[in-house]
């Protein structure tokens, strides 16, 4: 050996040296240096001694060098020592971050995972991101290591930076939340882990469902998405009108994604069409529930077939099960599933068969849901007679398009002989309950509060960004300086709450589109009697013509033609989120919740239209602390962020409407547009904590003058359902538009803008 | 069936033309009405007291037919006018021509209807501006005149003049409506697509569709009207439905007949398309 050592190139040289002065290494090290050796030739080692060498320099530590050298034999065939080289340089830095345990770990997963990392670039791309967990939450590095298998998936590496990335942002510096998510123990984590390598999910796919239901079965139920669970794969679950889908189906992507959700929704669609019984649960078991399920899943599809028969090849494909997965009690039940699918298909177990003829012989009752209680209970007492096992906890339904059975159920009488069997299967149906505590089983999960505002942290002022004066009418003196605007910024809020409020809105909608689209192209003026133009004025022409004839001088000008109307307008909303405008409506609704899809209607159209806007929410107490929020500026594009800003405002504080209204002015004037617009939308009256709301009415109104002697048109439309409010004697008579019923507001906003920007 | 006011052809009016010959506005075969309700018995009492008839429907229900019915049925000339943004008063009501001999005036369509007795058709009257659809007015209240300011002439409507217009009131925004003073003048008749059976039942005739193939066209469209508002502006129409059912008829398959008489028409969203198509393979086996 002493020979090697003198030619050895330098790095492989030291590096034997080292190994050789350590006892419990030199034996592992000198028959990996003479395997490698053997396969690649002495002198190629030297750049993966500099890799080992990194690793020595950097103490990883016995085990971590054992993994290395046990990686470099395990990959020694599929990658060159080059590449194991740059994998210890990599190790090596790890180790520097998180130290010689977590790198001994991700060595190990590196060597599992390897196969899937399609070239250097990938096999970076998983260093790295262990690399950044290791700086943030080096305790992380273990914990995902040891989960490697199921995070890299083949071809979807990135998402396991992305995962990674989530985590660390998520948690912050929580050392519990860290663990847990990294240990996939937080449901947050079981999300994303479900959509590595999986989509579209329920997310993208929500609106063409939500089309095609509406199309077969007329007005769609409401969609909401279900997340993912531990281990077990997830199925539909419809809960009373609402149907919930997974958020997505683990592993199934592109089209077959899209194919496997359309077969679940108009599955879902069928039991809403058809059926959806409710039978009580009083002492039925487990068994006969999943029976009788199958048994109604098969009677709505008949059903559905009859009307569309179409759907048959939707949902065939999925409907696979034979005889050859196993004696299972979960296999039989997926062939009686699929038997009761297809009359045509033969089974081995005279289950299947007997299913069918009983099935068969309710043809005529078909539309009586007690038939699939009564056959369900036959099966299932056959299955209890054999001894078969079924197994309550473990059963998921089958396939996978099909409802977790549990909506035909009406839990509330339920027997307390029973419960407990019952319990399981529901539990395990729903494990998200346990987290959420969203209620009993039966009760329909209450839809999230449209738009829901985040609370915003006490105390969390902005910077003084403008000071503007105010009019003080008792004293005939305006006030310099005497209001301070401070920036806030805007919470992110949820968008599916108003997301969902703009789909529910949808004539509406459709109506403001039109009106969109009747402005957009902008209606030709026609211009008669031009001395140029496109074609004849005939009549004109004529008189011309007549003209001459009688020996008059003729007026030349027998053209048309047509001018476009050309739109030059800029239009700033004003927002009012103080306190006055969380209260509810009879549905539930917020008055700023109606007030936020007003503006997201509106918001839409401006864009659509490419109208300059912006949108600006306010809200004060006292003159020192009067907050604007930012929606959207003038140069901003209304993106999700904006919309995701506007969903999140929430109700508090007052409402110093002059002071918004001199900011809005100051926003709106550096503005270069024709026409300048201010639309403020408030619920009702000015008012502060150290102001009498009679002064506030009179700053305003002042306002409200000046701006519009700088040619900015100032409209209110003021949520005043008695009719008694001062937004006339703000913004005139004129200018405006009290709304009765908050409901109303959506559709009565954009209309009025479409009015005003006519004129 | 020459129904449309022909433009450059028509039949020179003058002032001085006596009982003028309407005979190319006369329909000689029975056009094919199915009714849907009682549609046909309260347009014949409309017309017995002349009272102006407004036709309110989505495109292509069968309005067009319907008075090409009706006019066959009380054995009037029919003079349809389909309106449009440009339409000015004197398109309708007409105006001064020159002539070698000098200036002639020359009868429009709905003049023509006014003096000698026909039923005049606006369709798709909101199309033009309020300003031109204000000279139906006199017409259409109890005066009954049509008064031509460059003629200085007011010409009283012959007894058997009718006015129907046709209006689509899903279609029209804000920016494009009839004036409530124009509204209030008509009897209303409300048209919308007929029930299955019948549809069916239409578009078997009127496309040489086979009853199967008719009932799945009819499933389709009711697919596809459930969609408005969720995407579509309007549903398919019988009239999509007909066009559909002859390329069918004519040996073209049925989803690329669909497709192409349905789906590519009516929507250029291509997610719509896709939940469309979708929707519309459930329909048949
Ligand atoms: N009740 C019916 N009886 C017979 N044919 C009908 C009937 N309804 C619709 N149709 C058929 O539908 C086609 C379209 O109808 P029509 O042209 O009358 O539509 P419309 O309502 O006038 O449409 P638009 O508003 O676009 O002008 C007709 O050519 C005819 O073939
Ligand atoms: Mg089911």
């Amino acid at each position: 050996m002493s020979g090697a050592v003198a030619l050895a190139p330098p790095a492989l040289a030291r590096l034997t040296r080292l190994m050789g002065g350590r006892e419990n290494l030199a034996a592992s090290f000198a028959d990996t240096c003479r395997r490698l050796a053997a396969r690649h030739g002495e002198a190629a080692l030297e750049p993966w001694a500099g890799g080992a060498l990194a690793l020595v320099e950097v103490n990883a530590g016995a085990g971590a060098l054992l993994a290395f050298w046990r990686a470099s034999l395990e990959l020694s065939g599929r990658l060159s020592p080059a590449a194991l080289g740059e994998t210890g340089h990599a190790a090596a830095a790890l180790c520097r971050e998180a130290g010689g345990r977590a790198t001994l770990a991700a060595l190990d997963a590196f060597v599992e995972i390897a196969p899937r990392l399609a070239g250097p670039a990938e096999r970076t791309l998983f260093w790295r991101a262990l690399l950044a967990l290791a700086q943030a939450a080096p305790d992380g590095v273990a914990l995902v290591a040891a989960q490697a298998r199921r995070l890299v998936r083949p071809g979807h590496v990135a998402a396991f930076e992305g995962f990674v990335a989530a985590g660390l942002k998520a948690a912050g510096r929580d050392r519990a939340r860290q663990r847990a998510f990294f240990a996939l123990e937080d449901p947050l984590a079981l999300g994303l882990l479900a959509r590595i390598g999986a989509g579209p999910g329920f997310a993208e796919l929500e609106t063409d469902l939500c089309r095609v239901l509406a199309a077969l079965w007329g007005t769609p139920p409401p969609l909401q998405p279900l997340p993912p669970g531990g281990e077990a794969p997830r199925r539909v679950n419809i809960a009373g009108p609402v149907v919930r889908l997974p958020e997505v189906f683990p592993g199934v992507a592109g089209e077959a994604a899209r194919a496997l959700y359309r077969a679940a929704a108009l599955h879902a669609g069928a039991h809403l069409h058809f059926g959806n019984p409710r039978f009580p649960i009083g002492k039925f078991k487990p068994v006969q529930m999943a029976l009788a399920g199958i048994v109604e899943d098969a009677r709505v599809e008949t059903l559905a077939m009859a009307r569309y028969p179409g759907l048959r090849r939707l949902w065939a494909p999925y409907h696979v099960a034979s005889s050859a997965d196993g004696p299972t009690v979960a296999s039989l039940l997926a062939r009686l599933a699929r038997g009761l699918f297809d009359p045509a298909y033969r089974d081995p177990d005279a289950l299947v068969g007997k299913g069918q003829e009983l099935f068969a012989a309710a043809r005529g009752r078909i539309d009586d849901p007690a038939l699939s209680l009564a056959i369900g209970t036959r099966l299932a007492n056959d299955i209890g007679q054999r001894r078969l096992r079924f197994d309550a906890r473990g059963h998921v339904v089958e396939p996978a398009y099909r409802d977790d059975g549990l909506g035909l159920w009406d839990f509330s009488d339920i027997a307390p002989e029973a419960a407990d069997e019952v319990e399981l299967m529901v539990e395990a149906a729903r494990l998200e309950r346990r987290e959420g505590g969203d209620g009993p089983p039966d009760a329909a999960p209450s839809p999230e509060p449209a738009g829901r505002a985040r609370p915003r942290p006490a105390g969390e002022t902005g910077a003084v960004i403008a000071t503007y004066p105010e009019w003080d009418a008792a004293a005939g003196i305006e006030r310099p300086d005497w209001t301070s605007i401070r920036a806030v910024m805007p919470a992110a809020g949820d968008t599916g709450g108003l997301r969902h409020a703009l789909e529910r809105a949808g004539p509406v909608r459709a109506r403001i589109a039109r009106l969109v689209k009747a402005a957009r192209v902008g209606r030709a003026a026609r211009l008669k009697r031009q001395a140029e133009g496109h074609d004849l004025d005939l009549d004109a022409a004529i008189e011309a013509a007549i003209a001459r004839r009688a020996g008059e001088v003729p007026d030349l000008r027998v053209f048309r033609s047509t001018a476009l109307s050309q739109r030059d307008l800029a239009v700033l909303v004003l927002i009012d989120m103080s306190q006055s405008t969380r209260a509810r409506l009879a549905d539930g609704a917020g008055v700023l919740d109606v007030e936020k899809l007003a503006v997201a209607m509106l918001a839409e159209a401006l864009a659509a239209l490419g109208d300059a806007f912006a949108l600006i929410a306010f809200a004060s107490s006292g003159r020192g602390d009067v907050r604007v929020c930012e929606v959207k500026g003038f140069d901003a594009p209304y993106d999700t962020a904006a919309a995701a800003c506007l969903a999140g405002l929430s109700s508090g504080l007052s409402t110093r409407l002059g002071a918004g209204l001199r900011h809005a002015g100051a926003q709106i004037a550096r503005v270069r547009a024709f026409r300048k617009l201010i639309l403020v939308l408030t619920d009702g009256e000015p008012s502060d904590i150290d102001a009498s709301g009679e002064d506030l009415v009179q700053d305003a109104r002042r306002v409200v003058l000046q701006l519009r002697s700088q040619g900015i048109d100032t409209f209110g439309v003021t949520l005043d359902p008695a009719g008694v409010g001062s937004g006339p004697a703000i913004f005139g008579k004129a200018n405006s538009m009290p709304v009765r019923r908050v409901e109303e507001l959506p559709a009565r906003l954009s209309e009025l803008y479409f009015r005003l920007a006519r004129r | 069936m020459p129904t449309a006011f022909p433009a450059g052809s028509s039949p020179a009016g003058s002032s001085s033309a006596g009982a003028l010959d309407l005979s190319a506005y006369r329909l000689a075969a029975e056009p094919y009405y199915r009714p849907v309700g009682d549609e046909i018995a309260v347009f014949e009492a409309a017309w017995r007291h002349r009272l102006p008839v407004m036709l309110k429907g989505p495109t292509g229900c069968g309005k067009t037919r319907f008075v090409e019915h009706m006019a066959w049925r009380l054995g009037r000339p029919l003079i349809t006018v389909a309106a449009h943004e440009d339409m000015t008063a004197a398109d309708l009501a007409g105006r001064f021509l020159l002539t070698p001999e000098g200036t002639v005036w020359h009868d429009g369509p709905l003049t023509q209807a006014v003096r000698h007795g026909a039923i005049c058709y606006l369709d798709e009257i909101v199309e033009a501006r309020q300003d031109t659809t204000v000279v139906i007015h006199p017409l259409t209240d109890a005066r009954r005149m049509l008064p031509l300011e460059k003629r200085n002439e007011l010409v009283a409507a012959h007894a058997d003049f009718h006015l129907v217009i046709s209006y689509n009131p899903g279609y029209q925004s804000a920016v494009k409506d009839l004036k409530e003073s124009t509204k209030q003048r008509f009897i209303a008749i409300d048209f919308d697509y007929p029930a299955p059976a019948l549809e069916a039942e239409i578009v078997m005739r009127e496309a040489g569709a086979d009853a199967a193939l008719a009932r799945t066209l009819v499933a389709i469209a009711a697919c596809s009207r459930n969609l408005r508002g969720h995407g579509l502006d309007e549903g398919a129409s019988t009239r999509m439905l007909i066009h559909a059912g002859r390329l069918a008829a004519g040996g073209v398959s049925l989803e690329a007949a669909v497709q192409a008489g349905i789906v590519l028409p009516i929507t250029d969203d291509a997610d719509m398309r896709r939940a469309l198509s979708a929707a519309i393979s459930a329909c048949f086996a």
